[in-house]
């Protein structure tokens, strides 16, 4: 059902109950409203009616025309004034609004609403929601988060004993670093802090003599022909050519010592 | 000659809906509302001669004027008064 077809049932159901009458009607549709929106054919038609009645009243212009004509030619607006004001005085006095209904809707009526007006809220605001909480950041630590690295300078004032980072590599075998300058000052690698236990075993590897045992258990302990932990080597007779010899009382033990002299404390 | 409700019988309520104007329709229903009535006089007191012969077809004017004149005997026949 539409709205035309609602106030048609509405009115006519208010007219045929006795709640509302037809002066209520011409109440709000006023002839000046007949006369510009009726048709033509329901003009003449209440013209022949109101020459042919004795009486023109209200409700010969209602029944002749007709509520369902009324509705549908009728704005809706003016049709709804009507039956808002038969509904008001049927529910209590004119101009006194019900107290079960809410203001806002008894003063609207069912006009739109205007745009850009005010409008009232049905039901208070609730109230302003706590603002969310953010968390707030802890404050900065003193130390920087992360692994204890000492500063460079420090470490190399603890440990004299060991080599500027400069000396420790080899730089004539590889060549790496040529374009890159390799006079310049390289930056300070961090220095693990060697467990106790780490550094006394690595002390004790330095001392003691190798033995076959100190490799990981996953590692294979393969014997080879060139292996000399056996000492199988000591009976055999191998010729040696003398421009196979090496001349070790040259300066390379120095060398050695320089690069891998290390080599323990580096594992 | 004739009275309002000659000219009414030519300009019936289907010709004054038709081509009369909405402000002189309104007029004629609330003077008749406000009166109670609706006669051919009161009709014709709102919508004056005037007002028909500037809105009303003129051949349904003429018409009402010829039957008019027929009823007092008014004729253009030679020799009959």
């Amino acid at each position: 059902m539409n709205v035309k077809g609602f106030l048609a049932a509405a009115l006519g159901s208010a007219i045929e109950l006795g709640i509302g009458t037809a002066d209520d009607v011409l109440r709000h549709v006023t002839p000046d409203v007949l006369a510009a929106h009726l048709p033509r054919p329901l003009w003449a038609r209440l013209l022949t009616a109101c020459l042919g009645a004795p009486k023109v009243d209200a409700q010969l212009v209602v029944e002749t025309v007709g509520i369902a004509n009324l509705c549908e030619h009728v704005p809706a607006a003016t049709m709804w004034s009507c039956l808002a004001d038969i509904a008001v005085r049927a529910l209590g006095k004119p101009g006194e609004q019900p107290a079960a209904v809410p203001t806002p809707i008894a003063e609207s009526k069912s006009a739109p609403a205007a745009k850009g007006s005010t409008r009232v809220p049905l039901a208070p605001a609730p109230p302003p929601a706590e603002a969310p909480r953010r968390p707030t950041p802890p404050p900065p630590s003193p130390a920087a988060q992360g692994p204890a690295i000492p500063a460079p300078v420090e470490q190399h004032a603890a440990d004299d004993s060991r080599p500027p980072p400069g000396q420790r590599f080899r730089q004539a075998a590889t060549g790496i670093g040529r374009g890159l300058g390799a006079n310049q000052v390289r930056r300070p690698q961090a220095q693990a802090a060697p467990a106790p236990a780490a550094a006394a075993a690595a002390a004790a590897a330095t001392t003691a003599p190798r033995t076959p045992g100190r490799r990981g258990q996953t590692e294979a302990e393969t014997e080879t022909e060139t292996s000399v932990e056996t000492g199988d080597w000591r009976g055999k007779e191998i010729a040696v050519d003398d421009s196979q010899l090496v001349d070790w009382s040259s300066d390379n033990t120095e060398s050695r010592d320089e690069d891998f002299g290390d080599f323990s404390r580096k594992r | 000659m004739f009275a309002p409700a000659d000219v009414l019988q030519h300009a019936t309520p289907d010709v004054l809906a038709n081509h009369l104007p909405p402000e002189l329709l309104s007029k004629v229903l609330a003077a008749s509302l406000a009166a109670g009535s609706m006669t051919p006089e009161r009709v014709l007191d709102t919508v004056t001669p005037e007002l028909l012969a500037q809105h009303l077809p003129h051949d349904v004017l003429w018409q009402c004027i010829a039957a008019a004149a027929a009823r007092a005997g008014v004729t253009n026949t030679p020799g009959k008064p």
